[in-house]
C-alpha cells in the first residue's frame, strides 16, 4: 500500500488485459467532422492522458464512450466484445463513467440528493431513508479526502467543490472504465493531490482511465501513456517520458507558435481606451490601463481573478464604476448601445451570447446598425446584402451563403461572423473574451491572422483570455489579474508561461 | 463528381430553397389539403358564398392573431388580446350611445371618429402596460397578461356596469352605433367582406413592419436570443412594449370589427379568443418560443381554423364533437409541423 503511493505512477502490468478498443471513431455534426477516424486502445489499470487543443474532439470522444452522442461510424469494442448503439444507460452497464468538464449535476438539489441520484434509499415503506443518504453520500465525498457537507444545495458550492462532487457521484458506481474530462481545471494543487491517490487506488483495482487535460505538468505524475489528438485525428500515442512539453506542443499545434501567431509588427498610437478605477459584480476591483492605437493588450487571470468581469463591465452589460475615456474624452457606458456608439465591439466568450441562432449572416451581421435608431427606421436591405458578401470573401466565411441560419456554422466561423459584424458596425476597439475557445486550430490561426490584421488598420484590441499560449503569441502587454485587482504588468519581452502563473496565483 | 454529391450535405446547399418553401409553405399546404378533402365531402363547402362567409369568421380571429404573432416572436404570450378586444370594444359603443361627463363638463355623445380612436388607444395603452409590466418588473409573460386579462375584463365590466351596449335603455332614447362600425362588421365590397379585407390590411401591415423596418428585426432578434439582442445593442424592454402594443392595438381593432358583426358590445364578448388566436400562430407554423415565423402563416392558421369550424358544421358533426376535432387538429398541425422542422432544418 505504501510502496505504491510513493511510487508516482506504476505501470499497468504487462500484458495487461484491453479493456476498451476504438476502431476509425467518426462523428459529423451538421457542418464540422469533429472526428475524423480515431483509434485508441485502453488498458486495464492504465491511466491514458489525451491531449489537444480545445476543438481537437476530445470531448466529443468521451461523449461517444458515455454514450451521450452516437458515433457516425466506427466499432467501439468493450473487453473484446462489440458494443453498437451505447446509450448512456448501457454504457453505465459496461462499467463506464464519465465525470463530465462542464459538470452534470441538478444545482437546486443537495450533494446527498446529487450523489445517490436514480438510487436513493429507501426504507421499508418506500420512503426514502435520508440518514442513509446523507451517510453514503459522506462516504463518497470522503473518499476523495475532503468534507462536503451532504445537505448543502450544490449549486451554493464552489465551483472546486461542485467538481469534487461529480467525481464522486460517478466514483460511487465503481466503473471499470473511467473518462475523466478536464477534472483538476478548477481544483487546488492540495484537491489534485488527493484526487491523484484515488486515480492510483483506481489503477490498482485494475480500472482504466483516460484522463484529459491541459495540464502539460501533470503528465509525469499520472500518466501511463499519452495520445494526442488534433483536429479530430490522432497524431500519436507516446510515452511520458518522451512526452516534454516542446514535443507535446507542437503534436497538439501542429505547427511551431509562429505560424500560429502571425504577430505584425505595429507602431503604438494614440491611447484609445483609457480605463480608470473599474469596478464590478463581486470580483472586479479598481481596474485601470490605457489601450493604444494599434495595440493588442492582454488580460490574463485564473478562474475567478476578475477579468470574467471586464469585457461586461465595459460593455456596458453590468453595472460598473470607474472613468471611462475613448479617445480622449469621458465617455459614460450604461448599456450596450453606449459602448456600439463609441466604436467598441464585443466578442463574447460564449459565441451563443451574440448569434441570433435561426437567422442568417445578414441579420446577424447587421443587428448592431439597429441600435440608436429609431424602430420604425427602414431596414438597410442593400447595404447588408454588399456587407454580407463583402465579409464572407474577406474573412473566407464557409459555408459561404446567404440563406444559411448561423446556428449550422462551426465554431470558427462564427467568430468570423461576429467579427465581421463588428467590422461593420465601425468599431474601432475591439474586446475579445476568450476569442478561441471551442474552435477548432485552423480556424484558431484565421482568428489570430485577423486579429493581426485589425490592429494593423489602427484598431486596438483589448484581449482577455484564459489560454497562456495565445498571450504569449499575440499580446504586446498582458495584465495579470489576482483576486480582482491587477498583479503585474508585463511586456512582450517578459511573457512566459511561467512569468504569467506566477503572478496570477 | 464525388465531392459534388458529398456537398448538399452542409445546409445551404443546392436544396435549400425547396426546404424552405416547404418550411413556409407548410401550414398553406394544410390549408389546400383541407379544403380539397371539404369540396368533396360536402357540395356545399365549395361555394362563393360560404367562402365569405369563412372569411367573416375568420376575420376576427386574423387579426388578433397578427399582433399575437408579434408577441410570440420575442418569446411571448398575450392572453390579454381577448380582454383587450372586449374594453376597448365597450369604450368604444359607450361613448357612441353615453354622453361623456368628466370633471363637470359634459361632452355628449361624442362623433365617431373620436369615440373608434379612444378605443384603439385604448387597445394600445393595455398592450403598453403589459409590455411595461414585463419589462420593468421581469415577470414571465404568461404570468403577466394572465394577470391584465383579468383586470381589464374587471375593467369592462365597470365601463359597461355589467350591461351589452348599447343597452335597452339607451335604444329607447335613441342611441344606435354609427353605420360605419356596423358596416365594417358586416357589410361588403362586391361580394366581399369588409372584415376580411380590414384583416388583409392588418396583416400586410404587420409582414411589412416585420420585414422592413428595425422594430420587426428587433423582434426576430430578442425572440430568437435575448442574449445576442441586448449584445447587438438592442433595448429589449422597449421592443417588447412596442410588440405588446401593437398587440394591443390589433385587439382593439378586432373588438371594433365585431362590434359591427353583432351589433352590440359586452365586457364578457370574445370569450376565449385569446387561445384561438395562439392556435391561429402556431398553426401557421411560428415557434412558440420565439425567433422564427411570421404574420402571413398566422393569417392562413386563423382561415384554417374557421374552414374547419365551418366544414364541421357543413357535415352536422355534433358541436360536442367538433370540440374534440378542432382540439386535436391543433396538436396534430404542430406535431408535424415540428417533424418537418426536425427534417429541413437538422439536416443529415
Amino acid at each position: 500500500m505504501t510502496a505504491t503511493v510513493l511510487r508516482p505512477s506504476a505501470a499497468p502490468p504487462a500484458g495487461a488485459p484491453v479493456l476498451l478498443r476504438l476502431e476509425s471513431i467518426e462523428k459529423a455534426f451538421v457542418g464540422v467532422r469533429a472526428l475524423k477516424g480515431v483509434s485508441l486502445e485502453l488498458l486495464a489499470g492504465e491511466v491514458q492522458m489525451l491531449l489537444g487543443e480545445n476543438g481537437a474532439g476530445k470531448s466529443t470522444l468521451m461523449k461517444i464512450l458515455a454514450g451521450e452522442y452516437a458515433p457516425t461510424a466506427g466499432r467501439i469494442v468493450v473487453r473484446g466484445r462489440e458494443v453498437a448503439g451505447l446509450t448512456p444507460d448501457s454504457a453505465k452497464a459496461l462499467g463506464i463513467g464519465l465525470i463530465h468538464q462542464e459538470l452534470s449535476l441538478v444545482p437546486a438539489l443537495s450533494v446527498a440528493e446529487n450523489i445517490c441520484l436514480g438510487r436513493m434509499p429507501t426504507n421499508r415503506f418506500g420512503q426514502i431513508d435520508w440518514k442513509r443518504a446523507h451517510e453514503l453520500a459522506a462516504e463518497a465525498v470522503g473518499r476523495l479526502g475532503v468534507a462536503i457537507d451532504p445537505g448543502a444545495e450544490v449549486g451554493r458550492l464552489q465551483i472546486a467543490e461542485q467538481q469534487l462532487v461529480e467525481i464522486a457521484r460517478v466514483l460511487e458506481w465503481n466503473p471499470e472504465i473511467l473518462l475523466l474530462d478536464e477534472p483538476t481545471s478548477a481544483l487546488s494543487d492540495a484537491e489534485r493531490e488527493r484526487l491523484f491517490a484515488v486515480i492510483r487506488r483506481l489503477k490498482e483495482r485494475g480500472v482504466g482511465m483516460i484522463y484529459i487535460s491541459h495540464h502539460l505538468a501533470e503528465i509525469p505524475m499520472i500518466a501511463d501513456r499519452v495520445t494526442v489528438l488534433r483536429d479530430g485525428s490522432v497524431v500519436g500515442t507516446i510515452l511520458p517520458d518522451e512526452a516534454d512539453e516542446d514535443r507535446c506542443i507542437s503534436m497538439m499545434v501542429g505547427r511551431s507558435l509562429e505560424d500560429q501567431f502571425p504577430k505584425p509588427v505595429v507602431a503604438k498610437g494614440a491611447p484609445a481606451l483609457e480605463v480608470a478605477g473599474l469596478s464590478a459584480g463581486k470580483t472586479l476591483q479598481d481596474l485601470s490601463f490605457t489601450l493604444h492605437q494599434g495595440e493588442i493588450l492582454g488580460i490574463f487571470g485564473l478562474m475567478g481573478a476578475g477579468q470574467e468581469e471586464v469585457a461586461a463591465a465595459l460593455f456596458g452589460l453590468q453595472k460598473s464604476r470607474g472613468r471611462i475615456r475613448i479617445n480622449g474624452q469621458d465617455r459614460g457606458i450604461r448599456t450596450p448601445a453606449d459602448a456600439i456608439a463609441q466604436g467598441l465591439g464585443l466578442l463574447t466568450r460564449d459565441r451563443r451570447q451574440s448569434l441570433v441562432p435561426m437567422l442568417t449572416v445578414g441579420p446577424n451581421l447587421s443587428l448592431p446598425w439597429l441600435s440608436n435608431r429609431s424602430p420604425w427606421s427602414a431596414l438597410q436591405h442593400r447595404r447588408e446584402s454588399e456587407e454580407v458578401q463583402r465579409y464572407i470573401a474577406d474573412l473566407k466565411i464557409r459555408p459561404a451563403t446567404t440563406t444559411t441560419p448561423v446556428r449550422f456554422y462551426s465554431g470558427g466561423n462564427q467568430q468570423k461572423v461576429i467579427l465581421a459584424r463588428w467590422m461593420s458596425s465601425g468599431a474601432s476597439i475591439l474586446v475579445f473574451d476568450e476569442p478561441t475557445r471551442g474552435i477548432d486550430v485552423g480556424a484558431k490561426a484565421d482568428v489570430f491572422a485577423l486579429m493581426g490584421d485589425l490592429v494593423q488598420r489602427g484598431m486596438s484590441v483589448l484581449m482577455i483570455s484564459s489560454e497562456l499560449n495565445e498571450l504569449i503569441g499575440m499580446a504586446d502587454r498582458v495584465l495579470v489579474m489576482r483576486g480582482g485587482r491587477v498583479s503585474a504588468e508585463l511586456g512582450r519581452h517578459e511573457l512566459s508561461q511561467e512569468a504569467l502563473l506566477r503572478h496570477a496565483s | 463528381m464525388a465531392s459534388q454529391r458529398s456537398l448538399p450535405s452542409a445546409p445551404g446547399g443546392a436544396g435549400t430553397r425547396y426546404r424552405d418553401l416547404l418550411l413556409r409553405g407548410g401550414p398553406f399546404i394544410a390549408l389546400v389539403i383541407l379544403c380539397v378533402f371539404l369540396s368533396m365531402a360536402t357540395p356545399h363547402f365549395a361555394t362563393l358564398d360560404n367562402m365569405f362567409n369563412i372569411t367573416r369568421q375568420s376575420a376576427f380571429t386574423a387579426i388578433l392573431a397578427v399582433g399575437q404573432t408579434f408577441v410570440i416572436l420575442t418569446g411571448g404570450i398575450d392572453l390579454s388580446v381577448a380582454a383587450v378586444a372586449a374594453l376597448s370594444a365597450c369604450v368604444t359603443t359607450v361613448l357612441l350611445t353615453t354622453p361623456l361627463v368628466l370633471f363637470g363638463y359634459d361632452f355628449g355623445i361624442l362623433p365617431a371618429p373620436l369615440a373608434i380612436a379612444i378605443g384603439l388607444g385604448v387597445g394600445c395603452a393595455c398592450g403598453a402596460l403589459n409590455g411595461w409590466i414585463i419589462a420593468r418588473f421581469k415577470i414571465p409573460d404568461f404570468i403577466a397578461t394572465l394577470g391584465t386579462m383579468t383586470v381589464l375584463r374587471g375593467v369592462a365590466l365597470i365601463v359597461t356596469d355589467g350591461l351589452p351596449v348599447p343597452s335597452f335603455q339607451s335604444m329607447s332614447s335613441g342611441a344606435a352605433l354609427p353605420s360605419a362600425l356596423i358596416q365594417a362588421g358586416s357589410g361588403s365590397v362586391l361580394g366581399i367582406p369588409i372584415s376580411a379585407i380590414i384583416a388583409l390590411i392588418v396583416a400586410l401591415a404587420g409582414f411589412y413592419i416585420l420585414r422592413y423596418r428595425a422594430l420587426g428585426r428587433a423582434i426576430f432578434a430578442v425572440g430568437g436570443n435575448r442574449e445576442a439582442a441586448r449584445v447587438a445593442g438592442i433595448d429589449i424592454g422597449r421592443t417588447k412594449i412596442m410588440a405588446y402594443m401593437i398587440s394591443g392595438l390589433t385587439a382593439a381593432i378586432a373588438g371594433l370589427i365585431m362590434v359591427g358583426r353583432l351589433n352590440s358590445a359586452n365586457a364578457l364578448m370574445a370569450d376565449g379568443e385569446e387561445l384561438r388566436s395562439i392556435a391561429a400562430v402556431v398553426i401557421g407554423g411560428t415557434n412558440l418560443f420565439g425567433g422564427e415565423g411570421g404574420v402571413i402563416g398566422s393569417l392562413v392558421g386563423a382561415v384554417i381554423i374557421g374552414v374547419l369550424n365551418n366544414g364541421l358544421n357543413l357535415l352536422n358533426v355534433s358541436p360536442f364533437w367538433q370540440r374534440i376535432v378542432q382540439g386535436l387538429v391543433i396538436v396534430l398541425v404542430v406535431i408535424f409541423d415540428q417533424w418537418r422542422r426536425r427534417k429541413t432544418a437538422g439536416g443529415n
